[in-house]
């Protein structure tokens, strides 16, 4: 059997693929790469979202972590469909309100620079502190240019767990639950120019026990709250709900297992030079663990969301939701990744096609910079758009090399399959891949230009392009035929 | 039987011949080696009192804390191995997924650390995984850790060397059956029976058990994981098979309900995986032939497993009061009132205030003077009937007023003649204005 791995693709992203004049000219006339995204995919998952919300009758705001995609279309889009934004920096936060987004709307998490921080105040967004130290210095800061209160959240870390030890990676950020009581006296001291609305974590992990803990954490520190006689009303859970990049869960199996007897010497090797994604070979014995992500993920999104808020509180026994319900409480959501699920493609020219000894290796116009998969251990093939009026050859096995010239730009270690041997002038079209997997880490290494982004809708059955900082939702839709 | 010691207890499981009308095997002689009859519950006993027994003295003259890597059976008899010779458990695990044994281990008075999960973002630099990282830090001398290390560890097998082979080879009259068949965890019972019967008679078939990739077995390997496994040696098996998580809860039943055998999921696997496999060799016999396959553990351990995927097999009999009967019509006849009427009639009438939320909520903020009967108490003390006098008004409050509104109505059907809900629940009555205390 063929180890495919082939991506999930819904409706509307299965339709942009099918045009392939378009995007054959569209890579003619902009170049390889070019990121393709679909603002118009946007609300069928922020409704997902809050489907969610709206099931556990929990109110509370939908904040896309904007650091997923810089696009202008996607953040705009956003700022149209009455979505939140979470921004990261000073150019996020510049770009949120240039969208559109209204300070009530925008929040501003992670650390911050002083700029960041003043500009944050002096719009009068709501500011996730990261620090006790960020709480202080944004006091002195409203108070010394006179700006109103600014309503904050403080992000919480280290959180405990009763019963069994919920082991998490210790996390740069946040500030331990163990220093709640001092950030509330600070919040108590400057109760003139911060304005507590909640409580916040995030954790970069896919298991649930933790974030069941850290949820349960926060519901803790606002009962310390209340007991001060401070009324905060909000939880702001941050991202990490994950996306399904397969198809098919029996590929994702079959392919793993194929990859550990390929670790074991047991089939020929799956990768370049042999490399185990993690696994390697000791005596016959498979050591590590394979460091890919999950790529089929049968709950994730805002399913994950869902089983998170029906799992029930350790040490307080009712479900998440109920209590968040019980007490009131708004509840935020951060996703970036799982926002941003089916809503873009990176498109790359087949630069040449090579047979080296056994090996068929492709050249393509983009390097590992482009089109991030590998470093984010994403496993899913490209989908081949071949030249309009070119027939496709026989199935083939490939290595895809980038066009930096270094050994390791390979747009990923491993051998890629394709139904059809890819020719030159064919584009190879990686795909859902808007969420850290574009241009997440794009530079002008060799000098080779970095991507144009188009913004792809469809209306009444046409499809339509334009540049990404030429999009506006409203503006475009007037011209449809 | 008497005994000085528990751990004398461990082993001599019998050996039960199935009954042919259940399994269907018609050449077969089919037997389940009964591991669950082990004092702390299962096949894991041996092994751990073999692993631990020889370093015991020397970890308790050091003070050491006994540790291992699992999530199942194995840290069960060693929590209780080490508890009753005065030392810590600790037990390193990827993830508790089983609650009721969570509880146990806990119970038992272990220790367990939960290894992190995955990263959202993967980070490249991290190349070492938790678990290897757990082993250098219990591989250095001296670290105050007893480690037993099953999944290396050679005693492991030893404890099936030396007991479970021999003491099915003595109950078949000194012969090997012809056919052996075992779920693979470490791989310790597995190889150290096959070893014995290969040794009686080169012959024998072992068929090894896996779990299927797509749902857990709980306390065995699927078929990736297996090559992890320092015990494990293709070489053991004439063949290695997968089962689902499925296959398992149905020969789970057979063995509960058809043989008196309270089997947990790898037993049920086992057998299912065992008949599987015999029933395609059935056919072509000519002559008779014997087989065993091994009963790891007990049933009561996996309640929740098996409703999580047979959630059917739990029915629970129709409640007589209950707010799921409740009609929509009902529903719309149920009264409800909004926040302002609501202050006037609990000045006025001094009804009773029913907050439904949880405790952890109502100490944080309440509306004054009402009491807490938290939804799910309320609905039990409902069951038995009507929880308040007919002459005493109530007002049911829950956060939005969808609850509180099924129990009007139900309260009413059960003839009570004022019983009202708070429109909007206390969210509402908040967002009003209106006051909530602490006291
Ligand atoms: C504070 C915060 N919120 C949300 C996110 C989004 O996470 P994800 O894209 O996994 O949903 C991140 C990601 O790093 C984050 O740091
Ligand atoms: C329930 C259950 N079944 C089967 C096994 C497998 O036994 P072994 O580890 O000897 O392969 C285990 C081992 O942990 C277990 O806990």
């Amino acid at each position: 059997m063929t180890p495919y791995l082939v991506p999930r693709t819904e409706p509307l992203l299965r339709s942009a693929l099918d045009q392939d004049a378009l995007l054959h000219q569209l890579v003619d006339a902009l170049g390889s790469p070019l990121n393709v995204v679909l603002p118009g995919q946007l609300a069928e998952n922020l409704a997902g979202f809050r489907a969610v919300l709206d099931a556990h009758r929990l109110p509370g705001e939908v904040y896309f972590a904007h650091k997923a995609n810089r696009s202008s279309a996607l953040v705009r889009e956003l700022a149209a469909a009455g979505a939140g934004l979470d921004v990261a920096s000073l150019g996020e936060l510049q770009h949120a309100l240039g969208a559109g987004f209204g300070p009530a709307r925008i929040m501003a998490t992670g650390p911050k620079s002083p700029p960041f921080l003043a500009l944050a105040a002096r719009a009068g967004v709501i500011v996730n502190a990261d620090t006790l130290a960020e709480l202080s210095e944004l006091a002195l800061l409203v108070a010394a240019h006179g700006l109103p209160r600014v309503r904050v959240m403080v992000r919480l870390s280290s959180f405990d767990s009763p019963g069994v030890n919920v082991m998490s990676r210790r996390s740069r950020f946040g500030t331990p639950v163990s220093q709640v009581g001092a950030a509330l006296d600070l919040l108590e001291k400057h109760a003139d120019t911060l304005e507590l609305i909640g409580m916040a974590y995030h954790l970069d992990t896919m298991g649930l026990p933790e974030k069941a803990a850290a949820l349960e954490g926060c519901l803790k520190a606002m009962d310390e709250c209340h007991q001060r006689g401070l009324r905060p009303r909000a939880l702001d859970i941050g991202g990490g709900f994950g996306v399904n990049y397969l198809a098919d869960g029996a590929q994702w199996e079959s392919y793993t297992t194929a990859l550990t007897e390929a670790v074991l010497g047991k089939r020929p090797p799956m990768t370049w030079h042999g490399h185990g994604y993690g696994l390697r070979n000791e005596g016959g014995k498979v050591r590590g663990t394979l460091s890919v992500y999950p790529s089929y993920r049968p709950v994730a999104g805002a399913a994950y969301l869902d089983r998170l808020l029906s799992t029930v509180s350790p040490s307080l026994r009712r479900p998440l939701a109920t209590l968040l319900l019980d007490n009131m409480y708004d509840l935020h959501v951060e996703p970036g990744r799982a926002l941003l699920d089916q809503c873009g493609a990176v498109l790359g020219t087949v630069l040449e096609v090579r047979d080296d000894g056994d090996e068929t290796l492709v050249r393509l116009d983009l390097n590992a910079r482009d089109v991030s998969i590998e470093e984010h251990g994403v496993l899913m093939d490209p989908i081949l758009i071949s030249r309009p009026g070119v027939a496709g050859g026989e199935p083939a096995g490939v290595y895809l090399l980038g066009n930096l010239c270094l050994e390791s730009d390979l747009i990923t270690r491993r051998k890629v399959f394709l139904p059809a041997r890819p020719r030159p002038g064919d584009l190879l079209a990686f795909v859902n891949t808007a969420g850290y997997l574009m241009d997440f880490r794009a530079d002008h290494a060799l000098m080779q230009p970095v991507a144009h982004t188009v913004a792809l809708t469809r209306e009444h059955g046409a499809w339509r392009w334009c540049l990404d900082e030429r999009y506006w939702p409203a503006a475009d839709r007037g011209e449809a035929a | 039987m008497r005994y000085d010691h528990v751990t004398d207890m461990i082993g001599d499981t019998p050996l039960l011949r199935l009954d042919p009308a259940v399994h269907g095997l018609v050449n077969i002689d089919l037997y389940a080696k009964l591991e669950l009859f082990n004092p702390f519950g299962s096949v894991k006993d041996r092994a751990a009192w073999s692993m631990a027994a020889p370093y015991l003295r020397q970890a308790t003259e050091r003070g050491d804390t006994v540790v291992e890597l699992s999530s199942g059976n194995t840290a069960k008899a060693l929590a209780v191995i080490a508890g009753m010779h005065g030392l810590p458990f600790k037990s390193v695990t990827n993830r508790m997924k089983v609650p009721e044994i969570k509880d146990l281990l806990l119970l038992l008075g272990a220790e367990i650390d939960e290894l992190p999960g995955q990263a959202e973002c993967l980070d490249p630099t991290n190349t070492e995984d938790p678990l290897t990282r757990m082993h250098q830090l219990l591989a250095g001398s001296d670290s105050g850790y007893l480690h037993t290390d099953q999944y290396f560890n050679r005693r492991n097998i030893g404890a099936h060397v030396h007991g479970t082979g021999p003491e099915i080879v003595a109950d078949l009259d000194g012969r090997a059956p012809d056919y052996f068949i075992a779920c693979v965890g470490t791989a310790g019972s597995s190889a150290g029976v096959a070893t014995v019967l290969r040794h009686h008679d080169p012959d024998v078939t072992v068929v090894g058990l896996v779990a299927e990739k797509s749902d857990f077995i709980p306390g065995i390997r699927n078929i990736d994981e297996v090559h992890e496994v320092g015990l494990f040696d293709p070489g053991h098996y004439d063949s290695i098979e997968t089962i689902s998580a499925d296959e398992a809860i149905d020969g789970l039943l057979t063995l509960v309900r058809r043989c008196g055998i309270l089997a947990g999921p790898t037993g049920g696997g086992a057998y299912q995986g065992a008949v599987r496999f015999l029933s395609a060799v059935d056919a072509q016999l000519t002559e008779r032939r014997t087989a065993v396959f091994i009963v790891c553990d007990r049933v009561e351990s996996y309640m929740s497993y098996v409703r999580e995927r047979r959630p059917a097999l739990f029915h629970q009999p129709a409640r007589r009061h209950s707010t799921r009967t409740i009609t929509a019509e009902e529903l719309a006849r149920a009264k409800a009132i909004d926040v302002p009427d609501a202050q006037r009639w609990i000045a006025q009438e001094g009804c009773v205030v029913v907050d439904l939320r949880g405790p952890f909520a109502y100490q944080a903020l309440h509306i004054d003077r009402s009491i807490n009967i938290v939804d799910e108490l309320f609905a039990e003390l409902v069951h038995g009937g009507l929880p308040f006098g007919r002459r005493q008004p109530v007002l049911l409050v829950c956060p939005v007023g969808e609850k509180s509104a099924r129990y009007a109505a139900l309260l009413t059907r059960m003839g009570h003649p004022d019983v009202r809900s708070l429109a909007g629940g206390i969210i509402a009555w908040r967002d009003a204005g209106a006051t909530l205390v602490r006291d």
